[in-house]
This record gives C-alpha cells, sequence and structure tokens, in this order.
C-alpha cells in the first residue's frame, strides 16, 4: 500500500505521484537540461562529478571515496538537441534499462596523461573546435588536450536546469528521505552513554542499506553541543561551530547531539537534521522545551507565508521576526537550502549572498526547501532540525516526518 | 602492533611526526618546483598536505580551492570555518572560512600573504572559474601542472603511513571476516552489505573507501562484474564477492575474497579460483621495482586469461591513487620501491560463476612484500 502524501499537490498543474516514475523522472529532467543548453548558447556539457553525472545521465555509481570516485570516474557528455547524453562509465550495472546502447562506452580516465586522447577523440567527434562547452572540472591533462574548444562552468546550465524540480523528482527527494528517517529511528533507539558516535553511524549505515538506500552520501554527524559557543572550537567568524566530523567519541548522559545525515537514493539527496538527547532516564528541561518549540514556531513562520511568488528575503524577515528580530541560522549557512541531486544547492535563502540576491529570488512550484534554522541559548546549547519541503502551486507540501524525537509536538 | 587506540606510552602511529614529514614534503617539492604557491583541491591532496580531519562527503566534487601552500612563507592555508580537526601547526590566522558568495572566497583567497605576489602557482585540477579568478588575482600568472608533484610525494610512503595503511588493512580484514560469517543462503547482497557497514564503523571506520562490497555471481548464464549490491538473494552454493575495504586515518586499506555460500566448493569453483590465483599470483610478482605497467599487462596476458574487464593495479595511499594501471593505460609507467599497491584479479566462467580477489602489497627492495593476511579464495 503507497501512501499518499502528497493528497492531490500540484507542480505545474500536474500531481506529484506517491512514488518516482523513474524512467519519467530521467526524460523531463534531461529535457530541462537541454532548455538551458538552448537558453544559454552552450553546445554541451563534459561532467565529470559525481552529482552532475548522476543528474545529466541517471546513471547510478556506488558510493566512494573521493581518491577512487576521483580515478575510476564516470564522465558524461551532453550534446544539445540530442534525446540523451553520452555516458562513459565502469558501473555498467547502474546504467538505466532504457539509456541507448550506442551511448554507453567504457570508461575514460581524464585525470591520466595516457587516458586523455581518448575523451579528445569522444569529443571531436561530437564537437567542432571552437564549440562553447560547459565543464565541472578542468584536470591538468584536459587543460592542455582540449584547448580548442571555449569553456565555461557547467553550473550556468545545471544550476538553472536544476532549482525547479519536476513533480516525480520531488517524489524522490521525499523517498530518499523515507529511508533516513527509518534508519535514524534505530540509531535513535540505540542511543544512550557509553555509545561512540562511530557506533551510531554504524546502526544508521546498515539500516539504510536494509532499507534498500543506493549509496551514503556523507559521514553522519552526532555533534555533541557545547553549553557555550566558547566552549566548542574556535570558528573565523565567531559563530557557532557545525558541522564537526564524527570520531569514537564517546557520548555522555545529558549530550545534547545534532544529528545530521544523508543519503544519495536512485540519485537524489536526503537530509535529516534533529536534536537528540543522550540518556538513559529522558528528562527534557523546560529550557530544552522551549527550545524546540521556539523552532517550531520560526519554521512555521516562513511556511506560513511560502507559497509561489514570495521572495528568499520575506522568508528570512519572516523567520528573524518570529525569532524576536535576532537571525535565527548559523553564519555560515542558512535559513534554508535546496535539495536534489546535490545535498544543498539553490535555492539558498540567507547566505553571505546577501539581501539583494535574495529580494530576487522568488519562490516557484517544484522548489524543494529544507529549512534548518538554529536556535541557540548561550549557556544551554539550543536546538536544530531540519524540515523538507516542496513548493506547489497553491502552496507547499511537506516531505520531511514530522516526528522529533524525544521532543513531543504540541496541540 | 595494530589497534585503534591511542597507547599512553606513545607507541603505534606518531601522527605529529607523519604529519610533520608530510608537510615538510609538501613545502620542499612545491619550493623545488618554483612554484610561489600550490592551490590544492583533491580530498587526497589536501589531507596529505594538512592532516585535517574534515567532513567525509562521498564522490568526486567539482575542484575548489581548498588549500594553499606558500612556500617562501612556510604556510599551508585551509578552507575551514573552525579549528575542531585541524592540527595545531595549522594555526588560526591559516583558516579561511566557507562562503556562499564566490566574491568573499575571492577576498579571502586575497588575504593569503604571498599569493597576490605570486607568479608560478601549481594547482591540482581546476574550474574554468577558479582558472580566471586565480588569473585575476595573481599578476603575470603562470599556471603549473602540480598533480605529478603530489603524485609523486604521496607514492613514497613513509614508516608512518605504513603502518596506517596496515591498520586500514587490518579493518578492511575485520569487515571480511563479519562478511564470511554473515554470508549464509537466504541473505541479501544489501544485507551483507549492511553487515560490513555496521562492523567497519563500529571500530571507528564509518567512511567506506567504497560501498561496492558484496555481489553474488550466478550458476548459470553470463557473468559479469557488479558494483551495486541489491536485494538479490543469495542461494547456497553460489560464489560471492567479497570485496571491503576501510580507512583510517584517511589511508585506505582493502581485500578482496571469492567464497562460496553455505556449502563446499564445487570442483568448477575450486578450478576457478586457481585460476584467480594463478593471476593475482602473478600480477603480484610483477610488482617490483623498476617494472613497468607493461610488465604487469605482460603478467596478466601470461596466464591466457582474456582481457581484464577491471583494473590490475591501482596506487593505495591516503584513498585510492595513481599509479592505476588498467584498462590499457599506464603501460609506460614505472613501479618504485616504497609504493603500496592493490593488485587484483577477477575470472569468470559460465555455469559456475564468478571469483575476484585483491591484494594489497608493498614493493620493497628485494620484490613485492604482500601486506594480506586473509586466506585465499
Amino acid at each position: 500500500m503507497v501512501e499518499d502524501w502528497s493528497a492531490g499537490a500540484t507542480i505545474g498543474g500536474r500531481p506529484i505521484p506517491a512514488l518516482p516514475d523513474m524512467a519519467r523522472l530521467r526524460a523531463e529532467r534531461f529535457a530541462n537540461v537541454q532548455d538551458q543548453l538552448e537558453a544559454q548558447g552552450i553546445d554541451g556539457l563534459v561532467l565529470l562529478g559525481s552529482a552532475g553525472v548522476a543528474h545529466s545521465t541517471g546513471a547510478d555509481a556506488p558510493g566512494e571515496d573521493a581518491g577512487k570516485a576521483g580515478l575510476f570516474r564516470a564522465v558524461a557528455v551532453v550534446l544539445r538537441g540530442e534525446s540523451s547524453p553520452h555516458l562513459y562509465t565502469p558501473f555498467l550495472d547502474g546504467v538505466p534499462p532504457e539509456f541507448p546502447a550506442d551511448h554507453v562506452h567504457g570508461p575514460l580516465f581524464p585525470d591520466l596523461d595516457d587516458g586523455i586522447g581518448e575523451l579528445a577523440d569522444a569529443l571531436s567527434g561530437y564537437f567542432p573546435a571552437g564549440a562553447r562547452l560547459g565543464v565541472d572540472e578542468q584536470t591538468h591533462p584536459m587543460l592542455r588536450a582540449l584547448d580548442r574548444y571555449a569553456w565555461s562552468d557547467s553550473s550556468a546550465v545545471l544550476g538553472a536546469a536544476k532549482i525547479i524540480k519536476t513533480p516525480d523528482e520531488v517524489s524522490a527527494i521525499r523517498e530518499a528521505q523515507r529511508i533516513t528517517e527509518q534508519a535514524m529511528e534505530s540509531a535513535r533507539e540505540a542511543l544512550r552513554p557509553g555509545l561512540r558516535q562511530t557506533e551510531l553511524s554504524g546502526i544508521f549505515l546498515r539500516r539504510i542499506f536494509e532499507l534498500g538506500a543506493m549509496a551514503n552520501a556523507i559521514d553522519p554527524i552526532w555533534q555533541v553541543m557545547t553549553a557555550t559557543k566558547a566552549e566548542g572550537p574556535w570558528t573565523t567568524h565567531g559563530d557557532l561551530a557545525y558541522p564537526i566530523s564524527t570520531t569514537d567519541q564517546l557520548l555522555r548522559e545529558g549530550d545534547v547531539i545534532w544529528v545530521d545525515a544523508g543519503i544519495c537514493h536512485r540519485g537524489y539527496a536526503s537530509d535529516f537534521g534533529r536534536t537528540w538527547v543522550t540518556s538513559s532516564h529522558l528528562h527534557l528541561t523546560a529550557r530544552q522545551t522551549s527550545h524546540f518549540e521556539r523552532w517550531r514556531s520560526v519554521v512555521a513562520a516562513a511556511r506560513d507565508i511560502l507559497k509561489p511568488g514570495v521572495s528568499a528575503l520575506e522568508l528570512g524577515r519572516a523567520a528573524i521576526a518570529a525569532n524576536d528580530g535576532k537571525k535565527p541560522w548559523m553564519e555560515h549557512f542558512y535559513l534554508a537550502h535546496g535539495i536534489g541531486t546535490d545535498s544543498a544547492e539553490m535555492p539558498l535563502i540567507g547566505t553571505d549572498l546577501g539581501e539583494g540576491f535574495d529580494g530576487s529570488l522568488i519562490m516557484a512550484p517544484g522548489m524543494v526547501l529544507v529549512f534548518e534554522p538554529v536556535i541557540w541559548d548561550e549557556g544551554y546549547a539550543g536546538y536544530r532540525s531540519e524540515d523538507i519541503v516542496a513548493v506547489t502551486d497553491t502552496g507547499w507540501v511537506q516531505l520531511s516526518g514530522l516526528r522529533y524525537d524525544p521532543f513531543e509536538v504540541s496541540g | 602492533m595494530t589497534g585503534t587506540m591511542a597507547l599512553e606510552d606513545g607507541a603505534r602511529v606518531d601522527f605529529t611526526r607523519l604529519r610533520q614529514e608530510r608537510r615538510r614534503r609538501v613545502l620542499d617539492a612545491a619550493g623545488s618546483a618554483g612554484l610561489d604557491a600550490l592551490v590544492l583541491g583533491r580530498p587526497g591532496n589536501v589531507r596529505y598536505a594538512t592532516g585535517a580531519r574534515q567532513l567525509w562527503r562521498s564522490g568526486a566534487n567539482p575542484f575548489a580551492p581548498l588549500c594553499v601552500v606558500i612556500p617562501k612563507t612556510g604556510r599551508i592555508h585551509l578552507l575551514s570555518t573552525w579549528d575542531d580537526g585541524i592540527p595545531p601547526e595549522i594555526g588560526h590566522d591559516d583558516l579561511y572560512g566557507m562562503f556562499w558568495d564566490p566574491a568573499h572566497l575571492v577576498a579571502a583567497l586575497a588575504s593569503i600573504p604571498g599569493l597576490s605576489e605570486a607568479h608560478r602557482v601549481g594547482t591540482d585540477s581546476l574550474t574554468p572559474f577558479f582558472g580566471q579568478v586565480l588569473a585575476d588575482l595573481v599578476p603575470n600568472f603562470e599556471l603549473v601542472d602540480a598533480t605529478g608533484i603530489l603524485a609523486g610525494l604521496r607514492a613514497d610512503k613513509t614508516a608512518d603511513e605504513l603502518a596506517c595503511l596496515q591498520m586500514a588493512l587490518t579493518l578492511a580484514e575485520a569487515g571480511l571476516a563479519a562478511l564470511e560469517a554473515a554470508l549464509t543462503p537466504g541473505i541479501s547482497e544489501r544485507d551483507l552489505l549492511g553487515v560490513y557497514v555496521e562492523t567497519v564503523a563500529a571500530l571507528g571506520a564509518p567512511t567506506p573507501p567504497s560501498e561496492s562490497v558484496v555481489f553474488a555471481t550466478p550458476r548459470v548464464g553470463p557473468v559479469h562484474f557488479r558494483y551495486l549490491a541489491g536485494d538479490r538473494i543469495i542461494t547456497r552454493g553460489e560464489l560471492v564477492v567479497l570485496s571491503p575495504g576501510a580507512l583510517y586515518a584517511a589511508y585506505e586499506g582493502g581485500v578482496a575474497r571469492t567464497r562460496t555460500a553455505g556449502a563446499a566448493p564445487t570442483p568448477g569453483a575450486i578450478a576457478l579460483a586457481d585460476r584467480c590465483r594463478r593471476a593475482t599470483d602473478a600480477l603480484v610478482a610483477a610488482c617490483r621495482a623498476g617494472n613497468t605497467g607493461a610488465d604487469l599487462y605482460r603478467a596478466w596476458e601470461s596466464t591466457g586469461e582474456r582481457p581484464a574487464e577491471i583494473a590490475l593495479a591501482f596506487g593505495m595511499g591516503i584513498g585510492t591513487e595513481t599509479p592505476m594501471i588498467g584498462f590499457g593505460r599506464s603501460a609506460g609507467l614505472t613501479l618504485h620501491e616504497g609504493a603500496v599497491l592493490s593488485v587484483q584479479a577477477w575470472v569468470s566462467q559460465e555455469g559456475v560463476g564468478g571469483c575476484f580477489e585483491r591484494e594489497m602489497l608493498r614493493i620493497g627492495e628485494g620484490g613485492p612484500e604482500v601486506l594480506t593476511r586473509s586466506e585465499r579464495s
């Protein structure tokens, strides 16, 4: 039985399906890339990065450390006007079923001097000298061998193509999130004094794979928050240090933990953020509960005005007003970020890009927002969680779950 | 003496010495190459130069200037908003924070002493945007390929690095032992992957070098090497590839073995394992200082196996490194003493299944020194 979670919500007049149709998703997503190539006058893309390849081809690849992923790469070449990209990959079992066989090729090695000839040959078969190409990375062999093209950053094309999600993409993000949340239930149930952070990681990671996840995306974070900023790590800006990477740190009674984790499922990122308290006999203080209530009211203030046409600046101002005029997010982050084939992508709300940028960033159906305000109470730590919503034709629909254990939603 | 806990007598890896040696090598090599600045974006290179324990992210991410080495000042600057995980030799003044507005990042780079007076700037990769940023920041900008400098330093392992690699391999072998214990008919590939990742995480290594760790090979029809664990249920008598790895202080260990699920291997499986072992051994034997990639290709051909579908060998260090010998690449590359490699063989036979082995070795003075201890396939 598939849950009817979207309850008729639409994007561009089309309903958000309970589960994504991946073939349709890939076709529409690629059409968006083609539209941007056309609009920006770019002749093609050469993509080396894991997220860019996954976005343009829909091909799955195993989760890997940067060293391995940077040597044994999949590479995508997109030609303007073609209905399918070319995929060069060692991971043949990750190629989508509908992908045309004559567009699948053996791996390329653009990081190696004696691997660059094949890439140069392939590109010269696709593009004339002087072609305008977008690229996400230029290795030195590429810089030497491919100077016959006019290169620009592929992010201009992909950023524009990615900011509005199709109904299937929204559903895919929700599916990745659902797996993540289920796996986190196991980790939270195991949390007790004496457990190590890395043990929590193990419990979570085991569950994501059992539940069907394709890959993990980041080392899960279980940061123990200090009561004051001064007790925490030094920072360049004087604000909180977060996220701090996980170690074998032993968790102790009363530790307030800010959890942050994300997987990559069928190419889509999830983002789980919650605040937990380590205890063998849990008793939340009134102060802790008030942090949570304030966090809820900040998210609610932004969501209450969220609909197509509202600017990022208005959303930020609503959140600030709900926090008594104080900015409820960290200096190096944002009130909210987008999510898709990257774990943090446009739209970004409240960054150092500034108010001018936020004022011009207008919400539209198909944008996805991960709200992650931070309530900080100097001397008493604070509360941070993440709520994911998609902007619909008339408002928004919730993609993340509504449980905040051990905190209870009142009313 | 492999263990992950710190001991009060200072035994085991001396991380201060490990970092100092790497840092000195990077500064010396950049200076010797006539570089005024070295800008690094590959996580492995950044880790090598700084020893900073930063958030691990899966996959290949596009280049960004994560680390700036200035030989003249002897300082190494790092993109980090906080000092957690940052070794003491990198001071607060050496850190520059994270920004979303590229103009702010450019301003932070511009304030690095020595960068705006630089001329020759080495990088380990680039993007069109950051190429332009460097050209704007640096008068008479001359871009230098620093890929080989870093690769050369990283290939020659210090004693402390070797100790880390041994520890990582120990963790990988612990992962293999857990996989073997869990390999019973009826379990799925993805459940086995879960057992592996929980095991290495509990041992302190929650970020696998690769999640391509388990695949069952069919006894009917064509047999292909696969990378993605799926819902597939493993049945009695199937040959199952187990290839766990682990990272310790960013250094990678890995092993691969093939086991029969819930039964003694059939004569066909034994013969296949023999072929796999012969091919692996031939590759191991070819890993001698002075030999080239071509010697490994010849060693493979000498076994009579079909051309390999996967790489024959690759470097092991801070993650997977060059050299990468496979797919016809790096035939002319010379192997040097002190390098640590993984060599691997995959053979298959319709009606039987597939067999995959991976061994880790160090190229010593007298030839290859196999580091892997797990029982052969």
